[in-house]
């Protein structure tokens, strides 16, 4: 059985047909990405499986069962506009998150306790919800998502507005929670972030998936065709047209992708001709940001 | 129904808990009460010590009577009005208010009456004082001068004043309301009642269904909504707010309401305490009128705050909400408007055509119950007209709302709103 099976799903919004003949499925137990350019229709794929919102067509299956009001409970979410009662105080509002969800309110508070101690809210937990920062509302939030320990936790941008401490306690209860046995499903646009976390994505845009899949396989497709490179001395090397395609550089660290059927030696040998000190020179798959943009653009062509 | 409970009672301890609603709460009362307490301590203060006055009778032979109309208790005991002195035709009248002005300001007297020679051809009487606020002294010397001017005119043409007054004696009027349990003496009881419940009903539409719609733009604007959604079923959810707000009104009614009676206990054994045989008239109310008023009041908050909950889901900011609301209070405010049609004749063809109209109906039979019981038939026609819009209003509210809360931008068009309620 499948955590999420998404099958021939269409949505629409007057004239905008937010979601297309979308297919997609979700092992249990794995981390998931779903990706995709501004507007192309994650939010409102989300809001489908939260049985939010209703498809036009198709169905979708949460836990083999056709989403529904009963499915809502299995399900934990962190919306993309993070919303609490900002006038109550951060442990009764979280309480009051968890007993929706199904929890006995007794049960609900010890969790949340337990929660607020991990995350080191406890000294807010009489306070309001307005009197805590961006960040520490953004963690509360979270609990709020996890505190009924779902079988499914839906993330949209779990990483906004934290800092990198945060943002790794954060990603460390996910993986724990994965471990656990929960499924994750993950909406972001920081790539390096699917690369880190995800087993599997599905790329949708205008509303299609137009890569999908198991992230390794899905690279592993792409060969290695990029060189990652860290050197000092002139960078001439590197403008050789008939074998490098794309140069980026993310600081000391330089990509170069290869046409097909480059030989890595000849750039190699250009680099020592010119005098440049190489202290890194390796044959890689492609970045994801680099799939990312390329299946973006190819569709859009 | 679990859920909805959850939210009912999150609605409801947030409000009641709220700075708002304590300080409405416990202030209103308090705040009246002090009012009350402090007119009637300044009231009874005012002439708690006797006025020494003096009589200036220019005309001559007017002051025995004016004496007799002056001869009130204060509430201690003490006579009102303390005569000084009274100068009957002096010489010089000139010269005696001089020397009594003398007198006020040198605080040996707190005022006197001067009245004109001419008084019987409709001169008027003065009183000189220093303290210019005491109406009520004012009135009381105004009578008394009235009364001593009109007692001389007539025994100038031979009449006595006592025949006179058995003369012109009027009848009074009570009025005897008939219903079917039978003939009881009408003292406006019945309208008061039902004039107070229907006040209470306009204030509550207005202030409860305000709220529920505030609340329900406020959990959008704070994007809570969307976990909510996430949760609960949109119905339920409307219902659990409805619901949580209206149960905020009947605590503070319920505060307000024992507030009132201890009062009005206290109020009436101090009144009898202080004068033995008074009794504050004894309110006697048919069961029925009040049955019947709080189904409709309960059939009218649902249509309304759910008509409110409806418009509020169409909005994302405080500043469009004041303009969709106005539609519904427009409703509220002609039905109210509608009144003194019914209080003309309660059973007239009009009154019994408005009282149908699906919006008016529930607003506008709990008046026509208090003042004349209508046919059952047509209580019974407009109880299912309310029902019935009721139950369709809160369907497409809800629907409405599913649609809008999660909506952001734009407000949309009526072809809009139409599509939302074809939307599952
Ligand atoms: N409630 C709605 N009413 C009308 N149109 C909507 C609604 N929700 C989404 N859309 C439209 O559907 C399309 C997909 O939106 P969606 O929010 O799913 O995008 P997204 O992939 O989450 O984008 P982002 O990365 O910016 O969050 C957009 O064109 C959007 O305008
Ligand atoms: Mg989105």
């Amino acid at each position: 059985m499948d955590a999420i099976a998404i099958d021939r799903v269409t949505k629409r919004f007057d004239s905008v047909v937010a979601v297309q003949d979308l297919s997609l499925r979700v092992e249990q137990g794995a981390v998931f990405g779903l990706l995709g350019p501004n507007g192309a229709g994650k939010t409102t794929s989300l809001r489908m499986i939260m049985h939010i919102l209703v498809p036009d067509e198709g169905s979708v299956q949460v836990m083999g069962q056709h989403a529904s009001d009963q499915t809502q409970d299995l399900i934990g979410y962190l919306p993309e506009e993070r919303g609490l009662y900002r006038r109550m105080k951060v442990r009764e509002a979280l309480i009051f998150l968890g007993a929706i969800k199904g929890l006995g309110e007794a049960e609900a508070g010890r969790r949340v306790n337990e929660w607020l101690e991990r995350l080191e809210l406890s000294a807010w937990a009489e306070k309001k919800i307005n009197d805590l920062s961006k960040g520490m509302q953004q963690k509360a939030q979270f609990i709020g998502a996890v505190v009924h320990r779902p079988a499914l936790l839906i993330l949209d941008e779990p990483f906004a507005g934290l800092d990198p401490v945060n943002a790794s306690i954060i990603k460390d209860i996910m993986l724990e929670l994965r471990d656990m046995g929960s499924t994750i499903i993950l909406s972001t646009h920081r790539m390096e972030q699917v690369e880190m976390m995800c087993d599997a994505i599905c790329l949708v845009n205008h509303g299609r998936s137009v890569l999908a899949g198991d992230l390794r396989s899905i690279k592993k497709s792409y060969g290695k065709n990029t060189l990652r490179m860290e050197y000092e001395g002139d960078e001439k090397f590197l403008q050789r047209p008939e074998l490098v395609e794309k140069v980026n550089r993310f600081g000391a660290v330089v990509e170069a992708k290869l046409r097909p059927g480059a030989e890595p030696q000849e750039i190699l040998k250009a680099a020592v001709a010119a005098g440049v000190r190489l202290t890194r020179f390796e044959l890689v798959e492609p970045p994801l940001n680099d799939i990312f943009i390329e299946k973006v653009s190819e569709a859009n062509a | 129904m679990r859920k909805i409970w959850l939210i009912i009672k999150r609605e409801y301890l947030t409000r009641v808990r709220s700075k708002g609603f304590i300080f409405s709460t416990i202030g209103l009362p308090l705040f009246s009460v002090g009012i009350f307490s402090i007119s009637l301590f300044l009231a009874t203060r005012a002439t708690d010590h006797t006025l020494k006055i003096s009589i200036l009778d220019n005309l001559g032979g007017l002051s025995a009577q004016i004496t007799a109309g002056l001869q009130g208790k204060l509430p201690n005991g003490q006579p009102q009005y303390n005569i000084v002195k009274i100068l009957d035709r002096p010489a010089s009248g000139e010269e005696a208010r001089r020397q009594l002005n003398d007198q006020i300001r040198a605080g040996e007297l707190d005022g006197f009456i001067e009245v004109p020679k001419d008084v019987l051809e409709g001169k008027s009487a003065l009183f000189y004082t220093r303290n210019s606020g005491d109406f009520s002294s004012m009135h009381t010397l105004n009578t008394a001068v009235d009364n001593a001017v009109i007692e001389r005119r007539l025994s100038d043409r031979g009449v006595h004043i006592d025949d006179l007054t058995k003369l012109v004696h009027g009848v009074d009027m009570t009025m005897v309301k008939v219903s079917k349990s039978g003939e009881s003496e009408e003292k406006g009881q019945t309208f008061v009642v039902g004039f107070s419940v229907v006040m209470i009903l306009y204030m509550t539409l207005l202030v409860y269904g305000v709220a529920t719609m505030r609340s329900v733009v406020e959990e959008k604007t704070t994007r809570i909504v969307e976990i909510l959604a996430s949760s609960v079923k949109p119905i339920h959810l409307l219902a659990g707010k409805i619901l949580g707000v209206a149960a905020v009104g009947f605590t503070q009614y319920l505060i307000w309401g024992t507030c009132a009676m201890l009062i009005s206990g206290y109020g009436s054994s101090m009144a009898s305490a202080m004068r033995p045989g008074a009794s504050v008239p004894n309110i006697h109310v048919p069961t029925s009128l009040l049955v019947y008023a709080g189904v409709f009041f309960v059939v009218s908050y649902l249509l309304y705050a759910s008509l409110y909950a409806a418009m509020g889901a169409m909005v994302s900011s405080e500043e469009e909400m004041q303009q969709v609301q106005l539609p519904v209070t427009l409703i509220i405010v002609v039905a109210f408007l509608l009144y003194p049609v019914i209080m003309r004749d309660a059973n007239s063809t009009t009154s019994v055509i408005v009282s149908m109209v699906p919006f008016f109906a529930p607003i506008l039979m709990v008046l026509r119950i208090a003042l004349q019981t209508p046919p059952f038939w047509q209580i019974g026609l407009c109880l299912l007209i309310s029902i019935v819009t009721t139950v369709g209003i809160v369907q497409v509210s809800s629907k409405i709302y599913r649609v809008g809360i999660l909506m952001y931008g734009k407000r949309p068009s009526v072809v809009e709103l139409m599509k939302w309620l074809k939307y599952t």
